[in-house]
């Protein structure tokens, strides 16, 4: 794919949700200037952008959809939730169509059908809003009129013109050439034209299904002949045809608006860009990446120093000495440098967050349930890949909250509740970690239904659930097992699929608990690491692979003589300063053929468990390391005995394993 | 008939009458890569034009005509490049 369709489909995406948050502000406040400027904008640069490759359907979309909204921006058409659920259904399918391009490079076959139709009905509605929003004295709509005075190749020769201008929008009907006209015969004889543009009235249909003498045109003019030589022109089409004699102050106003529109084009492009899919830093954290580097260098060399004092052989404890105060050095700013990376790869849940009012009016919608949904917290900041994680998460729970939490108006009402269910979600910072909340007042979670269904389902043995307390009982919902995502439970209000929220917390490193009261709705909390942690292991080798053990667990490594290995029924221990330690070999536990035994003894890790110190066989050591470690993800998450993946400086993914789950 | 096909250019010449969009759509349809010729043209339908606006062909030779030169293909030609070339290969 080349570059710039590459860089179509990100600026595409960021402004697919500008429009659509605008489009929801505005719903929600039809009177909103901004957020209508703000959309208007968005839909126009899409378009323009998508003018720059073959991807006409979709511009037939957009280029109706600009238009609609120019003509709620102009008053010219009213907004109600009908036409933004129209306009939202063009901004939704480029959405998908965008999707489609980056998997394929094109537009899908029937994306021409498609585009043809979302214009017109987005047309009907700018046709249907004028009807109603226009009485004769509305002020006229000039605005073509500046653009094509904007598009005049010559300025000057226009503000030379000493005569007035007149300005001629003429849109021939469809059936204009049964009756003889020929409207290009007609342009032809207007006197002095000055400015032309020709453009259809309808998006033009897909090729196949062009009707030649169907006319679809639309013709605006600026003319310096005076008005009544135009309009004796025009004088057998005068329902087809609008005709204004321009002021003067309007030819000027149009004459500064010409560049002037360029630059707002510009302003738009550095408002708009690199929002959602970039990683977007400030410019602080990147000088102090920066300096740290810097320091790294002045530590280095002073290793470097070191390093020829070795070969120069100097008091051997005046090295010691100074190869320890160059370690402490090189340690420090790593560590610092590792902050300092974290605190570049931060970004804020609003990128994130932004995605949800649209997605609630959706899962609300079709469900009949009338929510209002809140959100605070946008600014708070963790590592990106908690926050990307937590979209599907979050998600889930929301649809929850709406689908089971939200009872019916009448319902509400009766319980004294305000008609619509408040649905809130919220982010806030608490030490290093971010907490997470979901909170709304619908009908909260029965414990008594949840203790039965887990008793059904063997969750938890009965005598074990009569014990536990009502806010430990309505935790379950988040047990393996309790419910799938494939029924539909009503019993609990909640619990579908749960636990793949839970899970998908706990991959990420955080934790999830929900509070519930009947009657009164439900909070759902997830607690996350603000970061990826640095994880410090030890590499060791099995066979010709590399895994990775946490340094955190490990006692020490030794080196066990063969002869001290016994055998223990069906296993085998080995004596270690007088104590007898369980060996277990790590090629077992991995389930890997055993490599062929070394004659003098055997590598041995020891590492402490919950019931004492164990050795692990391996075949050697290698160093110790600080990675990156990323949770398993994908078909692997659900792999045993592996806490997560490291990238090594060569490229290679390197293992981590989780010794006592391997062992238990 | 104002519009002939010659190898892969269609030319327009004269009077472009309305009865000039029908082949000449098609012949755009049947090859979309085909190129228009329009030095010699001296008036067009607006029905062939908006056959040449729909379809945006390639075009050749400026007209002739100072109002068609003028007013009239510079809203042909006013293409981006990209969508300029469909499906030549």
């Amino acid at each position: 794919m080349d570059d710039l369709l590459q860089h179509f489909i990100v600026e595409a995406r960021e402004l697919i949700q500008q429009a659509t948050d605008d489009l929801l502000a505005l719903e929600r406040d039809p009177k909103a200037v901004a957020p209508m400027d703000s959309a208007f904008r968005a839909v126009h640069t899409l378009k323009g952008s998508v003018g720059l490759f073959d991807l006409a359907p979709m511009g037939f979309a957009l280029h109706a959809a600009e238009d609609l909204l120019g003509a709620l921006k102009e008053g010219r058409a009213r907004i109600d939730a009908n036409v933004v659920d129209t306009l939202l259904e063009c901004i939704g399918q480029t959405e998908r169509w965008v999707g489609e391009i980056e998997r394929t490079g094109q537009l899908p076959p029937d994306a021409a059908e498609e585009g043809y139709r979302l214009a017109r009905v987005l047309r009907s509605q700018v046709d249907e809003g004028v009807a109603r929003a226009t009485p004769a004295d509305t002020p006229i709509d000039l605005g073509w009129v500046e653009d094509l005075m904007a598009q005049n190749p010559d300025p000057a020769a226009m503000k030379a013109q000493t005569k007035p201008l007149v300005a001629i929008r003429y849109t021939p009907r469809a059936d204009c050439f049964f009756a003889g006209d020929d409207p290009v015969a007609l342009l032809r004889s207007v006197p002095d034209l000055v400015s032309v543009r020709l453009s259809s009235r309808d998006p033009w249909p897909p090729t196949t299904e062009i009707d030649p003498f169907a006319c679809n045109l639309r013709i605006e003019a600026l003319s310096g002949g005076g008005l009544d030589a135009v309009k004796a022109v025009f004088r057998f089409v005068p329902d087809q045809v609008t005709i204004h004699e321009v002021a003067r102050s309007v030819a000027d106003h149009a004459d500064a608006a010409g560049p002037g529109s360029g630059a707002e084009s510009t302003v738009t492009d550095g408002a708009g860009g690199a929002r959602a899919r970039t990683l977007r830093v400030d410019a602080a954290r990147i000088d102090h990446l920066a300096d740290l580097v810097g320091e790294m260098v002045v530590a280095k060399n002073a290793l470097a120093h070191l390093a020829g004092q070795v070969r120069d052989r100097l008091d051997r404890k005046d090295l010691a000495q100074g190869l320890l105060v160059s370690q402490a050095a090189i340690d420090r700013i790593v560590a610092e440098l590792h902050r300092a990376v974290m605190d570049v790869r931060m970004m804020p849940m609003r990128d994130i967050f932004r995605r949800f009012p649209r997605a609630v009016r959706d899962i609300a919608g079709p469900l009949a349930k009338a929510v209002d949904f809140s959100m605070e917290g946008e600014d708070v900041e963790a590592d990106k890949s908690i926050v990307e994680g937590l979209f599907e998460p979050l998600l889930h729970v929301l649809r929850n909250a709406i689908g089971h939490g939200a009872e019916p108006e009448q319902l509400r009402l009766e319980a004294g509740k305000p008609a619509r269910t408040r649905v809130m979600l919220r982010a806030r910072r608490e030490g290093d970690r971010v907490l997470i909340e979901v909170q709304d007042d619908g009908r909260g979670i029965d414990p008594a239904a949840i203790r039965q269904v887990a008793c059904e389902r063997g969750i938890a043995p009965a005598d074990e659930l009569e014990r536990m307390s009502d806010a430990e009982i309505v935790n379950l919902i988040f047990a393996p097992g309790f419910s799938t995502a494939s029924e539909v439970t009503d019993l609990s209000g909640r619990g579908v699929g749960m636990d793949a929220v839970h899970s998908a917390v706990e991959r990420l490193g955080g934790q999830v608990t929900v509070q519930s009261l009947q009657g009164h709705g439900t909070t759902i909390r997830l607690s996350l690491p603000l970061t990826i942690v640095m994880a410090r292991v030890m590499a060791v080798r099995v066979g010709h692979e590399l895994y990775g053990i946490p340094l955190d667990g490990v006692i020490e490594t030794a080196f066990v003589p063969a002869s001290r290995v016994v055998p223990v029924q069906e296993a085998e221990a080995f004596v270690l300063r007088d104590r007898t330690l369980p060996l277990v070999r790590l090629s077992d536990l991995l389930e890997i053929p055993r490599p062929a035994e070394p004659p003098l003894g055997m590598k041995v890790v020891v590492m402490a468990l919950d019931d004492g110190p164990v050795g692990i066989s391996v075949d050697a050591f290698a160093e110790r390391m600080d990675v990156l470690m990323r949770p398993m993800s994908g078909i692997l998450a659900g792999m045993p005995g592996v806490m997560g993946t490291a990238l090594l400086g060569d490229g290679s993914v390197l293992m981590i394993l989780d010794i006592p789950e391997l062992i238990g | 008939m104002s519009v002939r096909l010659d190898g892969t250019i269609i030319v327009l010449e004269g009077i472009c009458r309305v009865d000039d969009a029908e082949p000449l759509l098609r012949w755009l349809q049947a090859d979309p890569g085909r190129i228009i010729d329009l030095s010699d043209a001296e008036h067009l339908h607006a029905a062939v034009l908006q056959v040449l606006m729909a379809l945006k062909p390639g075009l050749r030779g400026a007209a002739k005509d100072a109002f068609l030169r003028d007013w009239i293909t510079p809203a042909l030609s006013d293409r981006k490049p990209v969508s300029m070339a469909p499906q030549t290969g």
